[in-house]
C-alpha cells in the first residue's frame, strides 16, 4: 500500500516531468483534455493519451498578459504554462467551452500564443431538457471523433471505443471501491492521499492506474485500522476543475475532523456513473454526460438540488458537516452558492465555505473557519 | 472554587480575563500585543492575576483564544474566538442572536441559536479593510486621536462618501477629500460609513437576528456603532468593555470545563 502511494504521490508531485515522461515512454501523442467533462474514452480509442490539465503550483507571471487577474486559478496557471513553454509535451487540446465563461477565451488564446498539432473545441450542451440536446450532444461527440480520427489518420471503430470505455469503467469500478473501504474506514488514508490518487488518474494512462489501484485496494482490504471515534467526520464539496490546495486537506485532520467522503471534482465526480456498454458507445457516452454524469453546477439539471446531494451523502456518512470549498472567480460555483447554502440553513446542516485562489491564501484565516466550523459541530 | 483565565490574543491587543468559581469577572486586562504574541500572553496575565490579586498558581484552567492563541503558553487548551466571542456575548445579553464583532485586524458576524452556541459565521480573512488598523490608519491621515473618531462622527455636518474600502487607497482617498476642501468631522463619518456598508454585506451573509451585540475594539467608536445601526435598521448592545468578549467567552468556556473535570 505504501509503495502505491508513494508512486502516486511522485506522479502528481511533478505532473509536467511525469507526462513528458510518459509521452517517451510509450510513444504516443498527448491530448490534454480541460476539466471537467471531456468523454476521455474517445481521445483513448484513438489510440492518443488523454490528460486531464491541471491547475499548476507556480504564481502567474506571463499569462496576466493574455487572461485577466478575475479568471480561475487553473484558467491562469493553464495559460501561464502555455505561453512559458511549460507544456509543449502536449501534441493536442480539447476544451469543453459552454461548461463556464473562462474555459471559451481557451482556443483563442491557444490558437494565437501555442498553435497546437491539434484542438477541439466542444459544444456539449449545459442545460438538457430532452430529445433536443441528447442529438446535439451525440453530433458533437461525433464531431470531436471525426476530428480525432482526421489528426491520427486511423478510425476509430465501435470496438476499439467499447474496449476504451471498458478500461475507463474498470478505473470508476476501482476507485469506487477505494471510496466504499475509505467510508468504512475513513482513518485509512489521508485526505492528501485520496486526491492524489484521483488526480493520478488523470494523469496516468488508466490501464497502469488501474493495475496500481488493484494493488492499493489489496493493501487497503487487508490493513486494520484503529477508528478513532472522538475525530469529527465531515463531508467536502465543490472545488470544481482543480486540486484542492493540500495544506488546507492537512489542516482539516489537523484539527480533529475527517472525511469519509467528498463530492469533488478531484474526488468522487471523477468517477462516477459508468457508462453504459450496451449499444452505441457513442451513444452511451452522450447518455452519461447528459444523464448519469453527477449533478454540477455547470449543468442545468433544474429538478435536483445539489444541496441535496450534498446532505445525502453527508447522513449517509453520518457526517457531522460541510464543508464547501470554492474556487474564487469560479462562476458557476460562485452563482449556484447561495441557493447551496440556503438548502443548508434550511436542512439546519452547519456547513462552512472555504475559498481558495490560485496564489494567495491566509491559511490562518482558514484555519479560524474551520477550527470554529469544527466547534459548532463539535458541540463546544 | 476554581479560579480560571480567558486570554485574547488578538493582532492589535491581548486581553485577559479571570473569573472566580461563581463565574464573576474579578479582574481583566487590556494591552498591545506587539510583535511577540507569548510575552504578550504572559505578560497580559501577570497584569490580571496583579489586579485581582492573585498569584500564577491560583489558576487552575487557561484557555487561548485569538489571532495568537496558539502562543498562549499557560493555556490547558485553544478555542478561536467566534466560539469565544459568542460564548461571552451570550452571558453578558442572553437574548442575544448576532454579534458583530470587528477587532484589529478582522472582522466578523457571527449568528447565535437560542442554546447561545454559534450556528453560523462569515469573517474576513484577505484584507483589513474597516477594522481596528483600518481605523487607526485613518486616524493618522486624519491627524486625530483613534479616540476622537466616534466624536467626530457626530460632529458632521456634510455627507462625504468614503468609497475605498482598501486601507491604503482609502488613505490617498482621505487625503484628496482633504484637498477638496471637506472638513476632518465629514471625512471621519464617511470612513465610519464606509466600514458599516462593509458589515452590512457580512450581516447579509449570516441573517439579521435580534438582538445584536457589538463587541471587539471598534465597538468603543460611537461613530462607526451608531452608522452600523443605521445600516441594519435596529439598535446595537454594546457592553460596558466590548474589547473583552473573547477573553471573557473564553474564560466562561475555561469555567465549563474545570467543572466537567472535577465533575
Amino acid at each position: 500500500m505504501e509503495k502505491v502511494l508513494s508512486k502516486i504521490a511522485e506522479v502528481t508531485s511533478d505532473p509536467y516531468g511525469y507526462v513528458a515522461g510518459l509521452k517517451e515512454r510509450k510513444n504516443k501523442k498527448i491530448i490534454g483534455c480541460f476539466p471537467m467533462h471531456v468523454p476521455e474514452e474517445i481521445v483513448h480509442a484513438a489510440g492518443l493519451i488523454p490528460v486531464v490539465i491541471w491547475r499548476g503550483n507556480e504564481p502567474v507571471t506571463w499569462g496576466h498578459a493574455h487572461v485577466p487577474p478575475y479568471d480561475c486559478g487553473i484558467t491562469r496557471s493553464f495559460v501561464d504554462d502555455a505561453v512559458r513553454g511549460k507544456l509543449s509535451f502536449m501534441d493536442g487540446f480539447v476544451f469543453h467551452i459552454r461548461q463556464c465563461l473562462q474555459a471559451g477565451e481557451f482556443p483563442f488564446i491557444m490558437e494565437r500564443h501555442f498553435k497546437p498539432a491539434y484542438q477541439k473545441i466542444l459544444y456539449l450542451p449545459a442545460i438538457y431538457p430532452g430529445d433536443a440536446t441528447r442529438d446535439f450532444a451525440l453530433k458533437e461527440l461525433e464531431s470531436f471523433k471525426t476530428s480525432l480520427e482526421d489528426f491520427t489518420g486511423n478510425m476509430i471503430s465501435d470496438d476499439s471505443l467499447k474496449k476504451s470505455i471498458e478500461i475507463y469503467n474498470k478505473n470508476r469500478s476501482l476507485m469506487e471501491r477505494v471510496y466504499e473501504i475509505r467510508r468504512a474506514k475513513p482513518e485509512i488514508l489521508k485526505a492528501k492521499e485520496v486526491m492524489q490518487i484521483v488526480w493520478s488518474g488523470m494523469l496516468m494512462p488508466k490501464e497502469d492506474h488501474n493495475e496500481l489501484l488493484a494493488e492499493l485496494i489489496s493493501g487497503m482490504e487487508e490493513k486494520s485500522i484503529t477508528p478513532q471515534k472522538e475525530r469529527i467526520k465531515v463531508i467536502l464539496v465543490g472545488c470544481l476543475c482543480q486540486t484542492l490546495q493540500f495544506d488546507i486537506l492537512d489542516l482539516i485532520e489537523d484539527l480533529g475532523m475527517i472525511v469519509p467522503d467528498d463530492d469533488l471534482y478531484i474526488g468522487s465526480r471523477y468517477f462516477a456513473n459508468p457508462v453504459n456498454l450496451n449499444g452505441n458507445p457513442m451513444k452511451a457516452l452522450a447518455d452519461r454526460y447528459l444523464t448519469k454524469s453527477p449533478l454540477c453546477p455547470t449543468k442545468g439539471v433544474w429538478d435536483i438540488h445539489w444541496g441535496d446531494e450534498a446532505i445525502k451523502r453527508m447522513r449517509d456518512n453520518d457526517a457531522k458537516g460541510i464543508i464547501s470549498v470554492r474556487v474564487k472567480y469560479c462562476p458557476p460555483h460562485t452563482c449556484y452558492y447561495p441557493d447551496f447554502r440556503s438548502k443548508m440553513a434550511e436542512e439546519g446542516v452547519t456547513e462552512v465555505m472555504i475559498e481558495m485562489e490560485h496564489e494567495i491564501i491566509s491559511l490562518e484565516g482558514v484555519k479560524t473557519r474551520l477550527q470554529s466550523f469544527a466547534e459548532t459541530i463539535g458541540g463546544v | 472554587m476554581a479560579v480560571v483565565a480567558g486570554v485574547d490574543v488578538g493582532s492589535l491587543c491581548t486581553k485577559t480575563v479571570i473569573l472566580d468559581g461563581n463565574g464573576k469577572i474579578l479582574s481583566y486586562d487590556i494591552m498591545r500585543s506587539g510583535h511577540y504574541y507569548k510575552g504578550a500572553a504572559e505578560e497580559s496575565i501577570e497584569n490580571a492575576l496583579k489586579s485581582a490579586g492573585l498569584k500564577k498558581g491560583d489558576i487552575s484552567y487557561t484557555l487561548g483564544t485569538g489571532y495568537g492563541r496558539g502562543a498562549v503558553a499557560e493555556a490547558d487548551a485553544e478555542v478561536t474566538e467566534i466560539t469565544c466571542h459568542a460564548r461571552g456575548a451570550a452571558r453578558l445579553f442572553p437574548e442575544v442572536h448576532t454579534v458583530i464583532d470587528i477587532g484589529g485586524q478582522d472582522s466578523k458576524v457571527i449568528g447565535i441559536g437560542d442554546n447561545g452556541r454559534v450556528t453560523n459565521f462569515v469573517m474576513n480573512d484577505k484584507c483589513a479593510a474597516g477594522t481596528g488598523r483600518f481605523l487607526e490608519v485613518m486616524a493618522l491621515a486624519l491627524s486625530v486621536d483613534i479616540g476622537e473618531m466616534g466624536d467626530l462622527f457626530f460632529a458632521s455636518k456634510e455627507k462625504v462618501d468614503v468609497s475605498s474600502m482598501c486601507t491604503v487607497f482609502a488613505e490617498s482617498e482621505v487625503i484628496s477629500l482633504f484637498a477638496r476642501g471637506h472638513k476632518k468631522a465629514d471625512i471621519a463619518a464617511g470612513i465610519a460609513h464606509a466600514i458599516a456598508r462593509r458589515i452590512m454585506g457580512m450581516v447579509g451573509q449570516v441573517g439579521l437576528r435580534e438582538k445584536v451585540v457589538m463587541s471587539g475594539g471598534v465597538a468603543k467608536n460611537a461613530g462607526v456603532v451608531r452608522a452600523i445601526e443605521e445600516r441594519i435598521e435596529t439598535s446595537l448592545l454594546v457592553p460596558h468593555e466590548p474589547q473583552i468578549v473573547g477573553a471573557f467567552g473564553a474564560a466562561i468556556i475555561a469555567s465549563e470545563r474545570m467543572s466537567a473535570t472535577i465533575g
